[in-house]
């Protein structure tokens, strides 16, 4: 009581001041909440509670059309069980990303960096780098098709002229279906986009540290070592992690035009083996559970690559 | 001034009596158009792929029936049985359904579509006894009608005449086996500088076939529960694919699923084992004389049947109008038009002797018989498994032919999937 008596005017001033500014702040926050509440509002009902619903239906046996069963963890028990083609799912889908993100990123940024080469025409080049992006994945896996076919695909023809009379079965072999659908994801519009996400940031990097690096006297793996990565790692973790979240997720729209999942199940990715199971086999718990853990799975991955990417990742202009 | 004010007044009145003769004058037409809106109901009706434009059965039916309109959903046959589901469960399923083979159980047990038995109680033509037996047999399955089968279509064996003649081959037949389907291949196949130019037998053009083939060597397929068995038949058939692949090397290795490429038709290989519905394709053939007939056997004859169901969904508004859609696409003209469209036969047996179905192309076919004595020992075998398990057996069956898995180790896990798919 004595300590407050003796609070006076003058020091109770700077906390209601501080209140009114709490207050501004408070506003100003609402203000942007309110802008950002559409966005908000959507993610939660078209992401928030699905995802949340999908965890539940895991916990279930539903065949879509008489009502759920709860049958609590044995969904994720059947999944774990060695009969079970999760693991081999699991493997095909981590072989898959790892793959295709290296070459597809690695590719993406090389096609950048010949954007950023100073010739004429470059902007018939980018066109064609840029169109086998934007075809569809389904009409883009059929032409591939043709192409890799082992009897009358041009590959094989092509490989005939050098000496190569049976050509191998590309989509067909266990060893090669793999890599070919690797060598094919560099045609889709995920790297199509990263190059052009590359393109925009490489015009970014100052000429003037490329300059001062020639002055010293550096080379062309030098400049690009220690000038052109730095500058634009922050884009490539941005690549790097958009192209990682796409494989593992998105994979599907590639893969099951192409090969349906086969040779066996060689190129059965988990978003495929979702689909199999929730729509072709009606068994939606067993698939929530499958997405549940590709949802740990991608989350997972998520974290470690921001976690790792503080020492190599310079956000310093 | 005041002139103003009475030009006002009178122009007001004017509009406004203008306006209540109009009024008087439309409403009554408004009713009688109300009135005519009631009796036009709209159907929705469901089915995979457009209908063929020449032999359109939808606008036969509006013809007939004016005052029913029919709305059709084409879906894409790769969606058709995911999307039909998810439209039943959310109730927003179309008035009438094409529902196929392993989907019309499932839709018949929770009461999503209705029994047939009350329609067609008085009417011959569309009782059990005057279709194929296996669709009887699967109305007892089912404990009573709930589709009617729109027509049926088999696999059948598919071949180039101008090779067969070429090489003097006698063109296959109803009683061919698997050895002579064989011996035809090694004939027809020819080796220029060690490569390949003519195949005697391109690869299985339909994964359906590969049930045929694995009934025809003695397996049961699926039981009266529609749960998969297989054993040694399956084996057997792997086996003898394994043998044309790559011991006689008569027939190319698989190519991936839903291959853009089909030798046969590309004039590069003799014979190709595919779906009936291949024939309504292969009517396009220009460059060599083709024909059919019904697929070789092994240890018994065996086909299976493809087909699918006009149903009525349960909570459909319009059940009356529905069930006149069914009964027009069922009765002769109906059948007529549909069949001269697809190429398939009536699944009537009364309708049988019309054969609307047989719509030949320039080069093929003329064997039409291998369609009816097909129809004599086909029955709905693997078509009411889950497809999920069948595309996941077919592609360990074609990686069984690629060396990369053996047949017995292909039917233990095609067991234990089936297994954990039922529970």
């Amino acid at each position: 009581m004595g300590q407050s008596g003796a609070l006076t005017a003058d020091r109770l001033r700077p906390l209601v001041e501080s209140h009114g500014q709490r207050k501004k702040k408070w506003k100003t926050n609402l203000v942007a909440y309110a802008f950002l509440s559409p966005w908000i509002i959507g993610f939660i009902l078209f992401s928030g509670v699905p995802i949340l619903a999908s965890f539940v239906l895991s916990l279930t046996h539903w065949d879509m059309i008489s009502p759920p069963r709860f049958v609590g963890l044995e969904n994720y028990q059947l999944l774990f069980s060695q009969d079970s083609g999760f693991w081999k799912s699991l493997y095909v889908t981590l072989e898959f990303t790892v793959l295709s993100v290296v070459v597809t990123v690695i590719w993406a940024l090389i096609m950048a960096l010949l954007l950023n080469k100073r010739v004429k025409g470059i902007g018939i080049f980018q066109f064609f780098y840029f169109v086998p992006a934007v075809l569809p994945s389904v009409a883009m896996a059929f032409v591939f098709q043709l192409i890799f076919n082992q009897q009358i695909g041009v590959f094989n023809y092509i490989l005939s002229w050098f000496g190569v009379k049976n050509g191998p079965n590309w989509l067909m072999d266990q060893s090669l279906v793999i890599p070919t659908i690797v060598f094919i994801s560099i045609y889709t519009y995920t790297t199509g986009q990263m190059m052009l996400i590359f393109n925009a940031s490489l015009k970014e990097v100052p000429k003037e540290l490329y300059e001062a690096a020639e002055i010293d006297g550096a080379s062309a793996w030098q400049k690009f070592r220690h000038v052109t990565f730095p500058s634009i790692s922050p884009v490539l973790l941005f690549n790097l992690v958009m192209a990682t979240v796409g494989t593992l997720n998105g994979s599907f729209s590639l893969i099951y035009p192409l090969t349906g999942g086969g040779p066996g199940d060689a190129t059965n990715v988990l978003s495929l083996a979702i689909f199999t199971s929730a729509f072709q086999n009606f068994q939606m718990g067993y698939a929530s559970a499958l997405s549940t853990i590709l949802f740990i799975l991608v989350a997972l991955i998520s974290y470690l690559q921001f976690a790792l990417s503080k020492r190599w990742v310079s956000y310093e202009s | 001034m005041k002139n103003g004010v009475w030009k006002k007044t009178s122009l007001v009145l004017g509009a406004a009596s203008a306006a209540s003769l109009v009024a008087g004058l439309a409403i009554p037409a408004m009713n009688a158009a109300a009135k005519k809106k009631d009796a036009q109901v709209t159907i929705n009706f469901a089915m995979w792929g457009p209908v063929n434009p020449k032999y359109n059965f939808i606008t036969a039916f509006e013809h007939k029936y004016p005052n029913i309109h029919v709305n059709l959903t084409e879906i894409p046959e790769t969606n058709y049985s995911q999307k039909l589901n998810t439209m039943v469960m959310t109730n927003t399923a179309p008035d009438v359904m094409l529902v196929w083979e392993a989907d019309i159980r499932r839709f018949a047990q929770n009461g999503y579509i209705d029994k047939l038995d009350s329609y067609i109680k008085n009417d011959k033509s569309l009782q059990p006894s005057n279709f194929l037996p296996a669709f009887r047999q699967l109305d007892q399955l089912n404990g009573g009608t709930y589709g009617l089968p729109w027509c049926y279509a088999t696999h059948l064996l598919f071949y180039n005449v101008d090779m067969f003649k070429k090489a003097g081959v006698k063109f296959p037949n109803a009683n061919w086996t698997w050895q002579d389907y064989e011996n035809a291949a090694k004939k027809l196949t020819i080796v220029k500088n060690g490569q390949t130019v003519q195949w005697g037998s391109a690869p299985i053009g339909f994964p359906g076939v590969w049930y045929s083939l694995i009934g025809s060597a003695g397996d049961q397929i699926v039981n009266s529960k529609g749960q998969l068995v297989i054993g040694n038949g399956a084996i057997r058939a792997m086996e003898w694919q394994n043998k044309l692949t790559n011991q006689l090397k008569v027939e190319p290795q698989p190519a991936a699923k839903n291959s853009a490429v089909d030798l046969f038709a590309a004039g590069k290989a003799a014979m190709i084992l595919n779906g009936s519905w291949m024939i309504s394709q292969y009517n396009s053939i220009k460059n060599f004389k083709w024909d059919i007939a019904p697929l070789p056997h092994d240890k018994v004859k065996y086909d299976d049947l493809h087909t699918a169901f006009f149903t009525i969904y349960s909570k459909s508004a319009h059940k009356d109008a529905a069930w006149k859609f069914i009964q027009f696409c069922m009765s002769p003209e109906g059948q007529k038009l549909i069949e001269e469209g697809t190429n398939n036969p009536s699944a009537e047996l009364s309708l049988s002797k019309y054969n609307w179905y047989k719509n030949a192309g320039p080069n093929g076919p003329t064997n039409w018989n291998a369609f009816t004595e097909a129809g004599k020992y086909a029955r709905l075998g693997y078509v009411l498994l889950p497809p999920g398990l069948t595309t996941y057996l077919t592609n360990e069956f074609n990686a069984s032919l690629l060396g990369q898995i053996s047949p017995q180790q292909v039917v233990k896990q095609g067991l234990a999937q089936a297994k954990q798919m039922n529970g």
